[in-house]
């Protein structure tokens, strides 16, 4: 495994799981399906989540073939520019879709249409065509067999033109990053506020569950899961910020793709939770009442794997170039 | 003005110089983890009762939420004991930089303020739901405050220090 690697493992998915999510938004819209709506917005997430990592293994590939004959740095640049803008607005429409589950999970009859699912609707579709061109100008850099790998930029329609105008420039958002120290040091405050929100919230719900202050109710404590999705949002992007401030910093760094690893798995830690009727057999918990061991495993595991999200975090400082292939 | 001769003393001392030097990943890193986590169980349980205070999560009753006071002292504990070993590393680093003082003075407001939502809101068994958040919102508000700025005075001390060691 090497980055290359990785960032063509990784990458296929948002493209086409954001289609995929599409489609099944448009025809739960179409046939109202309930069912498969949440399914849409579940993807949407999932791929919101994965998007991150995709985006980071992009330096590491970049730092790999950006030496080899035929490669020209300009078109890794346009597929820089284009991944920066197209992770944004993929981030938004995961937000929006966590949203509008956390809507579908708190009333039980049937969500009706609101300006939640119109925004999904019109953001997903514009994730879906920024993805394309990811896609497209990432395989020029490096496809001949395609007719690719031309050594400057040519654009083609008129649309990718105008795209093209909306995409940041990587060098000069790097530079505005780490310009100032102020800057960076506000940054990596919002992070431990981040950090405390998420902490704090999910710490105790997961604490409850595994018996600490059982008088506690937990469908009442489960109401505190929004201001960790908001500490969660915020070290997103505070995070996402840093990197493209520092990628080479990052990028080298085994804490860091640990840290990015254990975020992964507490994805499927949260979905395993909502998903496998682990929440449904909490929910109804009242004061005194112990939860289930799967629970109590599902509560466990997310504790350890946030104190280990703190710790490869705490250690990326001493762990930077600790990977060596391709710098 | 140079600092005072007792920093480089500390400086000096093995213990401070394997703090500070050691490759290990269980030394200055390995404390600073803890000053993490201790920092995450202090002001994590504290935001809890604070947004509760104010009216977040109504529906979770107030009483029972007397539990998480023990895993503030237990952050408290952790950071108190990490802390001075932070400074026991980098004495010179911490002691002549004045947001070291404002960090301090603000963490001793914050626990008087978390002492005294404990002993005003949840010691008095007298006290109904309404009550308790009467008595405890104002408090409650000036411990958000207090916690996010101890947090952003710990920040600071990476950007503004004067000397990292004592200087030669």
């Amino acid at each position: 495994m090497n980055f290359p690697h990785l960032h063509l493992l990784l990458n296929h998915f948002p493209i086409i799981g954001t289609t995929v999510g599409l489609g099944l938004f448009l025809i739960s819209l179409v046939g109202e399906n309930e069912d498969l709506r949440r399914a849409s917005l579940i993807i949407f997430a999932a791929m919101a989540l994965l998007a991150i990592p995709t985006f980071f293994s992009g330096t590491g590939a970049q730092g790999a073939i950006k030496k080899l004959p035929g490669v020209s740095e300009a078109l890794i640049e346009r597929h820089q520019g284009a991944a920066m803008l197209a992770l944004l607005f993929m981030e938004i429409t995961g937000a929006l879709s966590l949203l509008g589950l956390w809507k579908l999970q708190e009333t039980s009859r049937p969500a009706r249409w609101n300006w939640s699912l119109s925004a999904v609707l019109i953001l997903s579709i514009i994730t879906v065509g920024l993805m394309a061109r990811v896609g497209t100008t990432g395989g020029d850099i490096r496809h001949p067999e395609i007719g690719s790998g031309q050594e400057e930029i040519t654009e083609g329609s008129a649309i990718s033109k105008m795209v093209a105008r909306l995409e940041p420039s990587p060098g000069k958002f790097a530079e505005l990053m780490t310009a100032s120290k102020w800057w960076w040091a506000f940054m990596m405050d919002l992070h431990f506020v981040g950090l405390v929100l998420l902490i704090g919230t999910v710490g105790i719900l997961d604490l409850r569950m595994l018996g600490f202050a059982k008088q506690i109710p937990i469908d009442p404590l489960h109401r505190l899961v929004p201001w960790a999705m908001a500490g969660f949002g915020l070290n997103l992007v505070t995070g996402v910020l840093a990197f493209t401030g520092m990628d080479q910093f990052y990028t080298y760094d085994w804490a860091f793709w640990l840290k990015m690893l254990a975020i992964m798995l507490l994805g499927l830690n949260v979905a395993a939770f909502y998903l496998t009727g682990v929440f449904e057999s909490v929910r109804g918990l009242g004061p005194g009442e112990d939860a289930p061991p799967f629970a109590k495993f599902i509560a466990a595991s997310s504790l350890f794997l946030w104190f280990a999200v703190i710790t490869l975090g705490r250690y990326i400082q001493s762990y930077s170039d600790t990977i060596t292939v391709h710098k | 003005m140079a600092p005072p001769l007792f920093l480089q003393t500390i400086e000096d001392t093995g213990f401070s110089t394997w703090l500070r030097e050691s490759e290990s990943p269980f030394a200055f890193y390995f404390i600073l983890l803890f000053h993490t986590f201790g920092l995450a169980l202090l002001v994590g349980a504290n935001m809890v009762v604070d947004l509760r205070l104010l009216g977040v999560a109504r529906a979770v009753p107030l009483a029972p939420l007397k539990r998480l006071f023990s895993i503030m002292w237990i952050g408290f504990a952790m950071n108190a004991v990490t802390g001075v070993l932070l400074v026991i590393a980098y004495p010179t680093k911490s002691l002549t930089n004045p947001d070291f003082y404002v960090k301090l003075t603000v963490i001793g407001f914050a626990l008087w303020v978390m002492w005294r939502i404990r002993s005003e809101v949840f010691e008095d068994a007298n006290l109904n739901e309404a009550e308790m958040m009467a008595r405890g919102a104002a408090l409650a508000k000036w411990s958000l405050i207090l916690w996010f700025g101890a947090i952003t005075a710990g920040r600071l001390l990476a950007y503004t220090y004067k000397y990292l060691t004592f200087p030669s």
